[in-house]
């Protein structure tokens, strides 16, 4: 089901005072993280929970602090408030042990222009204490992995945005990482380098790597995440499954679609759905309570009613609107007060 | 999980290894600048035309010496002082990118970027300078105090060059750009350079841009290089200590540059966020 966060701190701390080592912790736990840039409160209070193996989607839109998360798990940003822990490490007190353990893609391209991509991936490898020849090996691989192999040699200067996107991915899993941290993978990518990123991501989920990236894209989250975290204004407004948070917002509704706009038919079809029915163009669409019955019925209903009719079909919600019911319940929830500091 | 997955880390071992790596990446980048290379290999040259021989034609020493030699020393470390303009560009269009994040994730010792970014600067100068030294002998200047001192000579260039080169990379740090950086570092060089004794003798100037001019550190640096290669013009003025100790001087003050602004540009770095 949906999860709602209410009261920030409501929740009692599920995270242990110690360190956990043992590799059934949770890859990432974040407890009700705060950091504010001035007066501006890039996040008032994020919690979330990764577990090992899974890929979890923290999805927001521009402003809504999904980097500001990403910096602070990934060592970049003190928290002003609140604590995380990665692979068990306190990204605090242990960011040496967490930096061995994570591998991060941030938004910006971050391999050197004037190396090749072999060269990049090397001084990465070495940076990670590999030695040389383990980490010419393992940029061989990565090269190949990521269909670069033809580009190895060139200077990274010459490579196309698909290209670097993919060559920053691969740096990032030089040291065969626990934890990786996507920001916007694919944000400015056409449509072409997208779907390859994408099957990436999914090749490296199936060899057991934990991820969390950060996107605007609902089709993205739902492709890829198992959990989906919904942040807006540096709160978290729901999380779940793709398919809970759906089902969550989503009741099916039924539309009928009519060949011709036809005022008159357009009433009688609508009168025929009931209170809540709505017409839009030449179509009318009605909640669906009972799913595939009520389609069921409506068809014998038309049927009776003798109307021709060009379509009629079940329809689900789509992630957009989950996104844009619940960041608009948080938009509506800040002007109370929302945290106990009241930041917002 | 392969072999690769834990990687070690800390220690001194691991430490000195970031910064071989690191000074490698930025030797790489450095050699794959053909324009910067040029740029800084073509300055200095005009240098010795400009100033051996338009200028100089009209300049004549107090003792009569030999313009060209008297010039010489002080375009060595007028051309090692400019360097450090190169490191201050290079370092605030580094921050400016993602590559910092990129390496601040890293489990590197804090230290190792800046200290391949100043020890990198210094080895891409020695082919600078040995352009400068065939000048130089091209031009009629040659070490008049034998070879081991000459050699002593360089050795303080290059020690005064690495001092520079943190000075260059602590403005790299602050600067808000590269633009920024190029302007803030420019100023006090052509200021430091010029009103010293790197081209004309002090001596003749006005009163009190003569003190300063005595008393600029560069004006020690040059004159150690001078009385290390037997380019001098007479006894230096009295009452200078500095001029009167240049080798003193010139150590002492690039040691506590790096012992000052090195740990300074550490922080900066590891506790920089874009």
């Amino acid at each position: 089901m949906i999860t709602p966060v209410d009261a920030p701190g409501g929740e009692p701390s599920t995270l242990p005072t110690g360190t956990l080592h043992a590799a059934t912790s949770p890859a990432i736990t974040a407890d009700h993280l705060a950091r504010s840039f001035g007066t501006v409160h890039a996040l008032v209070d994020v919690s979330l929970r990764v577990e090992r193996g899974t890929v979890c989607a923290l999805l927001g839109r521009n402003g809504a602090g999904k980097t500001t998360t990403v910096r602070i798990l990934t060592t970049l940003l003190p928290a002003d408030a609140g604590r995380a822990q990665v692979s068990g490490f306190d990204v605090a007190s242990q960011a040496p042990e967490v930096r061995t353990r994570i591998g991060v893609t941030g938004q910006t391209a971050t391999m050197d222009e004037l190396l090749t991509g072999a060269e990049n991936l090397e001084t990465i490898g070495r940076f990670c204490h590999l030695g040389a020849a383990v980490s010419g090996r393992r940029a061989t691989a990565l090269l190949e992995q990521f269909d670069l192999t033809a580009a190895a040699r060139q200077l990274v200067k010459h490579y196309s945005g698909g290209m670097r996107r993919r060559l920053d991915l691969a740096a990032s899993l030089i040291a065969d990482p626990e934890v990786l941290f996507l920001d916007e993978p694919t944000t400015g990518l056409d449509p072409v380098s997208r779907a390859e990123m994408w099957t990436s991501i999914r090749g490296l989920v199936a060899g057991g790597t934990t991820v969390l990236l950060t996107t605007q894209y609902l089709d993205e989250a739902d492709r890829l995440a198992d959990t989906i975290v919904v942040v807006d204004r540096g709160l978290v407004v729901a999380e779940g499954t793709p398919e809970q948070l759906k089902a969550s917002i989503g009741r099916p509704f039924v539309r009928v679609t009519l060949p011709e706009p036809d005022p008159a038919i357009l009433e009688k079809v609508r009168r025929l759905l009931g209170e809540e029915a709505e017409v839009s163009g030449r179509s009318v669409s009605a909640p669906a309570p009972h799913g595939l019955n009520t389609l069921e019925e409506v068809v014998e209903q038309l049927r009776g009613l003798g109307v021709a009719v060009h379509e009629v079909g079940l329809e689900h919600p789509s992630l957009d609107e989950v996104f844009s019911t619940v960041t608009d319940h948080s938009a509506h929830r800040v002007e109370q007060p929302v945290s106990p500091a009241g930041a917002a | 999980m392969s072999a690769a997955a834990v990687p070690t880390q800390g220690g001194l071992r691991a430490g000195l290894l970031d910064a071989y790596t690191a000074t490698r990446r930025f030797l790489i980048r450095g050699m794959r600048q053909p324009d910067v290379i040029f740029g800084s290999i073509l300055i200095p040259v005009i240098f010795v035309v400009l100033f051996g021989y338009v200028f100089g034609s009209s300049i004549r020493l107090p003792g009569g010496g030999n313009y060209r030699s008297y010039l010489m020393p002080g375009l060595f470390a007028m051309t090692i002082l400019f360097s450090s303009n190169n490191v201050a560009v290079a370092v605030a269009t580094d921050m400016s990118e993602g590559v910092v994040d990129r390496f601040r994730t890293l489990p590197i010792a804090r230290s190792a970027i800046v200290i391949g970014r100043s020890l990198s600067s210094l080895i891409l100068g020695i082919p600078v300078l040995a352009v400068m030294i065939v000048c130089g002998l091209a031009v009629g200047w040659h070490p008049e105090d034998g070879l081991g001192n000459a050699v002593l000579a360089f050795l303080l260039f290059e020690l005064f060059g690495f001092a520079i080169g943190w000075l260059g990379v602590l403005v790299g740090l602050l600067a808000g750009g590269a633009q920024a950086a190029d302007v803030i570092i420019s100023i006090p060089t052509f200021l430091l350079g010029f009103i010293s004794s790197v081209f004309v003798d002090p001596a003749l100037m006005p009163a009190w841009l003569r003190v300063i001019a005595y008393w600029n550190p560069m004006s020690a640096v040059v004159q150690a290089g001078r009385q290390l290669f037997g380019n001098t013009i007479g006894p230096p003025p009295a009452g200078v200590w500095s001029l009167d100790h240049p080798i003193v001087t010139t150590v002492g003050l690039a040691m506590i540059i790096i012992i000052v602004v090195a740990p300074i540009c550490v922080r900066l770095y590891s506790h920089s966020t874009r």
